[in-house]
């Protein structure tokens, strides 16, 4: 058993190292020019630098906390807003007939628009910068979140309902413990589609030009011409979406049971 | 004759229909069905499938409404569930997102009753369906028959005027059943619960009941009532004895009709 996970945790490793070893030695040769695509070593320096400032070897040295934490805050508002309105609309047209078929056909409509085609309309209405950016990441973040809430919502089963209700629960109550519960892992499913969307839309918002976030730094530093500086935001913004997707699904941990039981 | 006032739960002239799906006429299931139970009385319904078992047992609990005819539990009008009436059914349908003891106290907790004293409650009711020990598993942790316990301990623990119960056995295998019928024998015997027992199994029903309804087959018609002679407390060497085998057989063939 465990050495067979061992044997494809391997098998996982060997095309990253492949790209890697490959990138190594065409930068290496001198084959690419750097200012197209710089050497594996030279952008880690590079990243490092950007984090601590121990060698100013770019104008952005030492910057990336001030970036990342003007992006993350973006990310979580825009998140935060599109949860707000996502999940308590989902849940509500999940369940009852009226408030599915008076929100549901405009929501529909409204989601077959791409995400991307409102970054011209937005910008009109809001400016280049900030209330665009989160007006795209909370709007692009919205139809994972309550497509799936409503979804969780409306497939509870008609015998958890039956049960909740002979043990005394009223209509309310039975929204907050049984339906919410029991649409749970399509609700978090929703939440990290959402979250990922978020962090797409991040970017696409910073470009249009902010001063701090890491996609501005992308952005600038496309026009100083530093490309390690181009790569390396992509690389942290990687990174912050995955460590903010463990974060959301650690918060929901106690769902694992939940999970074991529909596998039954 | 029985007076109609000491019932405990009482159907009157219960009738309902089905849509058929793709055909505009009815499908009849309950058909003019009239029993009335007393407290502390243990009545098993015993029906062919497909009969209407669920159909009137969904109805006595006030998951769905007669077509025509009255439900009264304790004199009042069934309108809607309640945990007066509380339901084991046949699949134990426990939230699979709380543990043993919280699907448990879940009603007490909505009942708002003192949080120490629902505890108490609680550990006594896991203790008689002997689940002490697994109040931190949840459903997923637990075999068939302990889920099933779970659910027994959770309609119970509301101190229900009446039990409603629908195969809560069927699903089980034979040695769980047994040792589910004993635990329920025994339950009854202490807390003298209203039980209505729904049932396709004429052992368990002579087993376990004072009073027999036999429903014939859709529409479901209560064709006989077979009032169980046997001495309590009961045991499973009940089922050996001549007296049984020939209720038995009186209730097979009133069944087959
Ligand atoms: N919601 C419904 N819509 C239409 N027909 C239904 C519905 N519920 C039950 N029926 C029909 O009513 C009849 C009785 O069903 P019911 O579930 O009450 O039978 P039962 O006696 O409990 O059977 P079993 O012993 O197999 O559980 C069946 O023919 C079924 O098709
Ligand atoms: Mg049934």
């Amino acid at each position: 058993m465990s050495e067979r996970n061992w044997n494809t945790d391997i098998i996982g490793f060997i095309l990253p190292a492949l790209i890697f070893i490959t990138w190594y030695l065409v930068t290496l040769e001198g084959k690419v020019p750097g200012y197209l695509i710089p050497s594996p070593v030279n952008l880690v320096r590079v990243a490092v630098d950007f984090a601590t400032g121990y060698a100013n070897l770019t104008p952005y040295g030492g910057t990336l906390p001030a970036h990342a934490l003007a992006s993350v805050q973006r990310v979580a508002l825009g998140f935060g807003l599109a949860a707000a309105f996502g999940l308590p609309l989902g849940f509500l047209t999940g369940r009852i007939n009226l408030a599915k078929s008076s929100l549901d056909p405009t929501v529909h409509l409204i989601r077959i628009i791409p995400g991307i085609g409102w970054l011209p309309i937005a910008m009109v209405w809001f400016g280049v910068g900030e209330t665009t950016t989160l007006f795209l990441v909370a709007l692009a973040a919205f139809f994972p979140i309550y497509v799936n809430a409503a979804q969780g919502a409306s497939s509870v089963s008609p015998l958890l309902i039956r049960a909740g209700r002979m043990l005394g629960a009223s209509r309310l109550t039975l929204f907050t413990t049984v339906i919410i519960p029991a649409a749970m892992p399509s609700t978090v499913a929703g939440l990290r589609l959402g979250l990922g969307i978020s962090w797409a839309y991040l970017v696409l918002g910073e470009l249009t030009g902010v001063t701090y976030g890491l996609g501005a730094v992308m952005m600038d530093a496309r026009m100083l011409g530093h490309v390690e500086m181009i790569l390396v935001p992509m690389i942290f913004i990687g990174l912050l979406g995955r460590v903010s997707d463990m974060l959301l699904v650690g918060s929901f941990k106690r769902l694992d049971m939940f999970r074991e039981e529909s596998k039954q | 004759m029985r007076s109609m006032h000491d019932a405990k739960l009482l159907a009157d002239s219960i009738s309902k229909s089905y849509s058929r799906p793709g055909e505009k006429n009815f499908l009849k299931v309950l058909d003019d069905i009239r029993f009335h139970i007393r407290e502390s009385e243990f009545v098993s319904i015993l029906g062919p499938s497909g009969c209407g078992k669920s159909t009137l047992l969904n109805i006595l609990a006030g998951f769905e409404t007669a077509d025509c005819g009255d439900v009264a539990c304790c004199g009042e009008p069934v309108k809607g569930p309640s945990p007066e009436r509380a339901v084991v059914f046949q699949s134990p349908v426990l939230f699979p997102w709380l543990d043993v003891k919280d699907n448990i106290l879940y009603g007490l907790k909505l009942k708002k009753e003192d949080r120490k004293e629902s505890e108490d409650l609680a550990s006594v009711y896991i203790k008689a369906v002997a689940l002490d020990g697994f109040e931190e598993y949840f459903p997923s942790q637990l075999s068939g028959g302990m889920q099933q316990r779970a659910a027994l301990a959770r309609a119970l623990v509301l101190r229900p005027k009446v039990l409603l119960m629908d195969e809560p056995f069927a699903s089980l295998d034979a040695q769980t059943r047994y040792s589910m019928q004993q635990l329920l024998l025994s339950l009854h015997g202490k807390y003298r619960h209203t039980m209505v027992f729904i049932t396709h199994d004429v052992e368990e029903a002579l087993l376990m009941s004072d009073r027999i309804c036999i429903m014939s087959k859709r529409p479901g018609r209560i064709v006989e009532e077979i009032d169980v002679p046997f001495e309590r407390p009961r045991s499973l060497s009940l089922t050996s004895t001549q007296e049984f085998s020939i209720l038995k057989t009186k209730i097979i063939a009133s069944l087959m009709g």
